[in-house]
């Protein structure tokens, strides 16, 4: 598993808005969903209890007012002295339901008296004066209602608490009164419901995000082990299968996912087969076809050396089977390289050289001195496979000579850990449509050119060369449009960066100590 | 050895009849006295009653193929060996090698370039200076042509012998690959290296105390070879 540890880890970079998309949306909306419950419910049932609290305390509180006032206000004498006034207003408010009583009476026509059961407490200025005019105002008497003058109340907040303010006259004669209750206990019997009920809401909000989390994860873990085969099948893993538990969609997926890949695996399987069994006929037949060559080859030097004493009517075929020997023999060569490359077989047998003695070499073998014009310091120092390098060279000079033209400008360089072999011709340079084409195997500039003396590999095979190395070939114009330049880039230690397919021989160990 | 007569004479083995005769008739031109066999068995017997000079050996071969050949002749005999073989596919070179062939050629070859290189593997043989060097307890006698360790007689082909006299030439001198493909196998400037790699593997095996941790033929990393004479 650490494998796929690695592999997550180096996945985070997409993992990252994924995971807050999916995950986030269900939580905002299992959060919105709980809130909006969570809301109106206590909402609902905070509201239902205060209207039945205040209601219950308020009728309570006036009843027991009316009754008193019934009792003992109208028990008064019509021309109450203060001190009587005040008397019956505190009996009154001393009643159970504890609320502070003002009587107002008159001890002669327009002198008007006030008696209060608590002075400190509630006063005639704290009436709010819409209630004493509702109070005062004389109702008309219809069938529906019986009496001129009702009981009254208002709520009203004094320095912040709440007071329930209600008043009354005696029908026929008597005080006015006014009782004053405060409803601070309810009002905190309310704010603790409403703590609570604020409570039970975040609760709910918290409950709905874990749960969210928990359903984000039971759907994102498939969703996420499903994304991890989907890439791992796409980075080759073809025998990738999803484990599939349950009956459900995701089930499904994986299911459908697996199918997939199955099928995939198998048609990959019978095109590599067939693939790997055409490669395979060309590798034997390249092979079968080395045994009559190694015959025809050794012979045709034996014909060569008598070409002067023969026949002046045979020579020229006898010519001509020598020069089309060789070439068969190019092209067998050529071939059995691309099908080494093309099973993975080919390795590299490494060596350090100085790359300007591979490169004069090179030239010089094919007795290309002349047409090329070098410039390579001596004493770069590169470990590679010098076999390759040489194809690699001859096919790229060889090329710029044919199409190009020379001379044919070779220059060697080196940038940190690369070396860089820039081949230059001065011919006509490359059509851009064919660019991308020219490492192509057999790829033709054009139908009518004339066959090419090549193998039409050449340029292919340098690449494989080059990749194999850990390097490449890279085809251009030059920009003055003066021909084509191709760059082979190579590591200078191909042992390094070819990853264990060069043959380490180094393995000695005798200079360890 | 020093049977360097005039006209070489080789023994071919190679069980195609067109190849066989196609080399014997390129080699016959090129000076060479050839005898052939078409399968390893042939050959070994044909080697013990006319005792050629050198072994140009194909590598598939009906029966004991050209590898198990080439071990065979080596338990007794240093005579110098070219493989033959159909493939450059690496593990091959590298078998071939290691069962102590001295040169390789790749089919198809042509006639001139495996004359150069039997030529080539007879000169190692020959005797160039009339001086003797010792390291050790390993002397190397010039004008005899031969190697003793601790007295006794080393058996070495003549390529061995002939990558042992460039060493020693050169005592305390690193050697690249390339030097000594030049040197000792006449190779132009695509010699195969591991060649020379092989060689001093079996080199070691003979002259080196412990040939896992030599301490004659030292290897020098990222250049080549060299001789170290003995503290």
């Amino acid at each position: 598993m650490s494998g796929a540890a690695r592999r997550a880890a180096r996945a985070v970079p997409g993992a990252g808005p994924r995971w807050t998309s999916l995950r986030l949306r269900l939580v905002v909306v299992f959060a919105l969903v709980a809130l909006t419950a969570a809301v109106s419910a206590s909402g609902i049932a905070y509201w239902l209890n205060r209207e039945a609290v205040l209601t219950r305390t308020q009728d309570s509180a006036l009843n027991d007012f009316r009754q008193e006032m019934q009792n003992r206000a109208a028990a008064l004498p019509p021309r109450p002295t203060e001190e009587e006034l005040r008397r019956t207003a505190e009996q009154m408010s001393s009643g159970g339901v504890g609320y502070g009583v003002v009587l107002l009476g008159e001890r002669a026509k327009g002198k008007p008296i006030a008696g209060v059961s608590d002075p400190d407490r509630f006063t005639m200025d704290d009436v709010p004066q819409e209630l004493r005019a509702a109070v005062n105002k004389r109702q008309e008497v219809t069938s529906n209602n019986a009496y001129p003058y009702h009981l009254f109340w208002q709520r009203t907040t004094r320095d912040g608490t709440p007071y329930l303010v209600g008043g009354t006259r005696i029908v026929g004669g008597g005080p006015t009164g006014y009782m004053f209750k405060s409803l601070e206990a309810e009002r905190q019997d309310l704010n603790s419901l409403a703590w609570s009920l604020g409570i039970a809401t975040a609760l709910a909000l918290i409950g709905s995000a874990l749960l969210a989390q928990a359903a984000a994860t039971t759907v994102l873990k498939p969703v996420h082990r499903l994304g991890e085969a989907a890439r791992r099948l796409g980075e080759g893993e073809l025998d990738t299968r999803l484990r599939v538990s349950g009956t459900d969609e995701l089930a499904e997926l994986s299911r459908t996912f697996n199918s997939a890949a199955e099928s995939l695996q198998k048609k990959v399987a019978d095109m590599s087969s067939r693939e790997e069994s055409s490669r395979r006929f060309v590798a034997d037949m390249s092979h079968e076809l080395r045994t009559p060559l190694t015959a025809l080859t050794a012979v045709t030097e034996v014909l060569e050396e008598e070409e002067d004493s023969l026949d002046p009517m045979i020579a020229p075929a006898v010519k001509l089977v020598v020069s089309e020997t060789r070439r068969l023999n190019t092209l067998v060569e050529n071939l059995m390289e691309v099908t080494r490359f093309d099973a993975g077989t080919a390795r590299l047998v490494l060596d350090d050289v100085d790359v300007a003695d591979q490169v004069t070499a090179c030239v010089d073998a094919r007795a290309w001195l002349d047409a090329v014009e070098l410039d390579a310091e001596r004493g770069i120092m590169a470990r590679l496979d010098p076999r390759r390098l040489d194809v690699i060279l001859a096919n790229l000079i060889g090329n710029a000579l044919k199409h190009g033209g020379s001379p044919v400008r070779v220059s060697v360089r080196t940038a940190d850990a690369d070396l860089f072999i820039e081949v230059r011709d001065h011919g006509p340079g490359i059509p851009e449509d064919v660019l991308p084409h020219v490492f192509d195997r057999f790829y033709k500039a054009s139908a009518s050119r004339p066959r090419s003396e090549g193998s039409g590999l050449g340029l292919s095979i340098a690449m494989e060369n080059a990749l194999i190395h850990g390097g490449d070939i890279t085809a251009a114009n030059s920009p003055d449009g003066d021909g084509a330049v191709f760059v082979l880039r190579l590591p200078r230690d191909a042992s390094r960066t070819a990853d264990g397919r060069g043959e380490e021989r180094e393995g000695d160990g005798d200079e360890g100590a | 050895m020093g049977q360097n007569v005039a006209v070489p004479f080789l023994l071919l083995i190679e069980d195609d009849d067109s190849i066989r005769t196609a080399l014997e008739l390129s080699l016959s031109r090129q000076g060479h006295k050839v005898a052939t066999a078409a399968t390893g068995e042939d050959g070994l017997k044909l080697l013990r009653e006319q005792r050629p000079d050198l072994i140009v050996l194909d590598v598939m071969l009906p029966g004991i193929d050209g590898f198990e050949v080439c071990r065979r002749i080596r338990r007794t005999d240093q005579l110098p060996i070219i493989l033959l073989t159909a493939r450059s596919d690496d593990i091959d070179v590298v078998v071939g090698l290691e069962s102590g062939a001295d040169d390789y050629v790749v089919k198809p070859v042509q006639g001139r370039v495996l004359d150069a290189r039997i030529r080539a593997v007879l000169r190692r043989g020959e005797r160039e200076s009339t001086d003797s060097a010792t390291f050790g307890s390993l002397v190397i006698d010039r004008s005899a042509m031969t190697v003793t360790k601790n007295g006794e007689d080393l058996q070495l082909t003549p390529t061995e012998l002939r990558l042992l006299l460039e060493l020693s030439r050169r005592p305390g001198q690193a050697l690249s690959r390339q030097q000594l493909l030049r040197l000792v196998w006449e190779h132009d400037y695509l010699g195969d290296s591991r060649l020379v790699d092989a060689c001093v593997q079996r080199l070691r095996a003979k002259v080196e105390d412990v040939p896992s941790s030599p301490t004659l033929i030292r290897t020098v990393r990222g250049v080549g070879y060299r001789l170290d004479v003995p503290a």
